[in-house]
């Protein structure tokens, strides 16, 4: 009973100490929240505060074809619909499968264009004077357009067309710029169609397809849509196991060295017995670990919300994130707060710290290969080796082939011996190392320690 | 008197360096016992050893009736000799901390705590970090954490090292209060002063080994008042007319004066009367039994030995407040 109460007392006050540093404070709360917050307020701030441009646009068009067709493209409907098949087209490239996705961002002020045509065999000199004619209105702005005939009816021999021309100032504003360049290659290649003979309405539905969402047939008979978001998942989780058990075991690890270089330690030791002590500190710091990434799945979640796809996550997974988490914060942490215990001093922890992050980071690089081919041997041999196991498994079961129900169980066996081991290892550290002082020990010594006692 | 600390045929070596051998010790309830000797003589690794933060690699401690300090935590208090503070935690934060662990009833701890605080002349530091505290103010926060659970035996390892001579006096005014509460003491020093002051009985250490363990009272008995010491009003006057007085057997120079070696069974009143008729004293006292003399008596065979020893001992007791 009264050991309940002393583990439960270290915890808490390892708990209450972290979160509420500064560092913790600012590293994981307050950062992630102001990035969150920038990233949703900002794009809305720019596209609020734009003012409508008015663009000239002085064509000079040796085809004398154009003049009429860029009006046209330069029209506000036009220019969206543009806008909205470019940005279709790259969410396809960077999520194929994922079906239609609904744009977050509202729309933008466009600038609006008038075209002034100049005669087809203008001099194109006088025109550069009148692009740099400073003497016009703050929100208007010029632009200079040269098409040779070449541009739109191809050159005897030649195996492409000739290339317009766009002159303009400075101060011409980029999505302008962007927006005409657009809707003259829009035009040219119409206008090129047309001249060899196509209809360019029939190349534009022939050429065009509606978004597609792959439908997933599950061995339940689920069908779902497949999710282009579910290629970033494993990376994601991997992230997720990472930076929980990082915070977590580096604040313990930072803590048992402040309470022997401080040499508060005994004075603890004459209250709690050395596993009381560290329980409690393994426990504290799981919590802290819990609310570092429980912060960053909510943010998460939130940000699918504002692309309305949370439900395209299983709830399950989260639940397997949590168990794997307990698993290798355990077996990680152990081995750091081991560390925590052997030292003296932050400085002397980093060399031990090596080994036991490269065992950190291996798995965690590995989990966006893992989740890419679930099925090969090295992950399925991974998910069931401690202590990369849990960051294996679970990229796997975020994969777009999940692994059966019994390797999950199996798996979490293995971390679950896994950690015994690590904690089983590291409270004969603690015991030993707690009241160790001076030259910092090696991993051979630390491994004697283990043995001794 | 049950006893309250039993330690029999305590071994511990640390690789080839023998820290404590052989070492029987009893405390029995109720007292203050001293354990002394210089630095590095094995104080620190036997009270380890009793607090079961360290184990012995042979024979049997017991400790409030149990076999390990384990089972009785809650019922001793330690001021260890490596003492910390949560340098970031506030005091009253700390306190209530380490009364927790020890037990004690969530609702006692902090009115207990400020109890403390305010006897020790640190009334108003509850709010404050603990880092932003002296080192001697810092010194009495531990100590206010050693008793705050009001333990049976209380566990005091160099608890007046580096403190100022204020602090030192608070501090022994409030182990004289759980003194007389009952409370078992056990406490190192090698400020043989402050165990003469403090101890019912003394247990010196020294190179691992048990070389005395007697009552104060005994001791005193033992080493009869048989020296007068004498400064004379004017440093040169001369003193050799001491020498002559009756009952004087010899006389040596000290820091100051002279001390007298009187034969047993003569009145040192009367030396100290006819001595004075002779010289005009500025300070004449029956000289005190000093531990530190007893203790280059005991284990100072060798001269070479006991004078680096003294010089160990007084250049200690140049701390002293």
């Amino acid at each position: 009973m009264n050991t309940l109460r002393r583990i439960r007392l270290v915890a808490g006050r390892e708990f209450l100490v972290t979160v509420s540093s500064k560092g913790f404070l600012f590293g994981v709360l307050i950062m992630p929240v102001i990035m969150g917050v920038l990233l949703s307020v900002i794009p809305k701030l720019l596209n609020q505060s734009g003012v409508a441009m008015q663009v000239e646009v002085g064509l000079i068009d040796r085809s004398s074809l154009l003049a009429q067709p860029l009006r046209e493209e330069l029209q506000p409907a036009a220019i969206t619909a543009r806008r909205e098949a470019s940005r279709r087209e790259a969410a396809e490239r960077t999520a194929p499968g994922a079906g239609d996705v609904r744009n977050p961002l509202p729309v933008p002020i466009l600038p609006s264009f008038t075209i002034k045509s100049l005669p087809a065999d203008a001099n194109l000199d006088p025109h550069k004077t009148w692009l740099k004619d400073a003497n016009i209105g703050k929100t208007n702005r010029r632009a200079l357009v040269v098409v040779p005939v070449d541009a739109v009816t191809r050159a005897q021999g030649q195996e492409t067309y000739a290339k317009y021309e766009v002159y303009a100032p400075r101060n011409l504003p980029q999505d302008a710029e962007g927006i005409l360049h657009n809707a003259l290659r829009q035009v040219l290649i119409t206008e090129r169609l047309r001249g060899s003979g196509f209809d360019p309405a029939i190349v534009k539905a022939a050429t065009t397809n509606p978004s597609t969402a792959t439908q997933l047939v599950t061995a339940g008979g689920r069908q779902g849509a497949a999710q282009g978001l579910n290629r970033a998942l494993p990376f994601i989780m991997g992230i997720l196991l990472f930076m929980g058990v990082m915070i977590g075991g580096q604040s313990m690890m930072t803590s048992t060295v402040e309470e022997k270089s401080s040499r508060v330690v005994e004075v603890l030791l004459a209250a709690a017995s050395p596993l009381e002590l560290m329980w409690g500190k393994l426990l504290g710091q799981l919590g802290v670990g819990l609310v570092s990434m429980g912060v960053y799945v909510i943010l998460g979640l939130l940000a699918l919300l504002q692309f309305s796809m949370v439900g395209l996550i299983d709830p399950m997974l989260i639940v397997w994130l949590v168990v794997f988490f307990l698993i290798s914060y355990l077996m990680y942490g152990a081995l750091m707060l081991s560390i925590g215990a052997a030292v003296n001093q932050i400085a002397d922890a980093q060399s031990l710290m090596g080994p036991v992050m490269v065992l950190l980071i291996v798995p965690y690089a590995l989990s966006p290969i893992i989740g890419r081919a679930p099925d090969s041997a090295i992950a399925v041999a991974a998910s069931f080796i401690p202590p990369v196991n849990a960051f294996a498994m679970l990229a796997r079961i975020a994969s777009s082939s999940p692994p059966p129900l019994w390797q999950v169980l199996l798996s979490v066996l293995a971390g679950v011996a896994g950690s015994w081991v690590a904690v089983w290892f590291a409270a004969k550290i603690f015991r030993i190392g707690l009241l160790m002082h001076g030259k910092p020990p090696g991993f051979g010594t630390l491994i004697k320690w283990a043995r001794m006692s | 008197m049950a006893a309250v600390v039993r330690l029999q045929g305590v071994e511990k070596s640390f690789g080839a360096q023998r820290a404590v051998s052989a070492l029987d010790l009893v405390v029995p309830a109720g007292e203050t016992c001293g354990l002394i000797g210089p630095s590095g003589a094995g104080k620190t690794t036997s009270i380890r050893l009793i607090m079961s933060i360290l184990f012995p690699d042979a024979g049997s401690i017991e400790v409030l009736g149990h076999s390990s300090a384990l089972d009785a935590k809650d019922r001793i208090g330690y001021l260890p000799e490596e003492r910390g503070v949560y340098r970031k935690m506030r005091v009253d934060a700390f306190l209530r901390f380490l009364g927790g662990l020890k037990g004690m009833p969530e609702a006692e701890i902090l009115p207990r705590a400020g109890e403390l605080l305010e006897k020790l002349g640190l009334k108003d530091v509850g709010s404050k970090k603990c880092e932003d505290l002296s080192k001697g103010m810092t010194q009495r926060v531990q100590f206010v954490a050693s008793i705050l659970h009001r333990p049976e035996l209380l566990i005091l390892d160099e608890p007046f090292s580096g403190l100022d001579p204020v602090s030192v006096r608070l501090l022994k005014g409030v182990i004289s209060e759980e003194r007389r509460r009952g409370t078992t003491i056990l406490f190192s020093t090698h400020v043989m002063a402050q165990a003469e002051e403090l101890c019912d009985r003394v247990v010196m250490i020294h190179q691992g080994s048990k070389v005395l363990d007697e009552s104060m009272s005994a001791l005193r008995r033992r080493f009869d008042p048989t020296r007068v010491l004498f400064e004379p009003l004017d440093p040169a006057a001369n003193l050799d007319v001491l020498r002559s007085l009756p009952g004087v057997l010899s006389m040596r120079a000290v820091e100051g004066g002279v001390e007298l070696h009187i034969a047993e069974g003569t009145d040192p009143v009367a030396v100290i009367r006819a001595a004075a008729d002779r010289v005009a004293p500025a300070r004449v006292e029956i000289a005190r039994i000093r531990l530190d003399d007893v203790f280059v008596g005991m284990v100072g065979a060798d001269a070479a030995q006991s004078a680096a020893l003294r010089q160990n001992l007084q250049g200690l007791s140049g701390e002293k407040a």
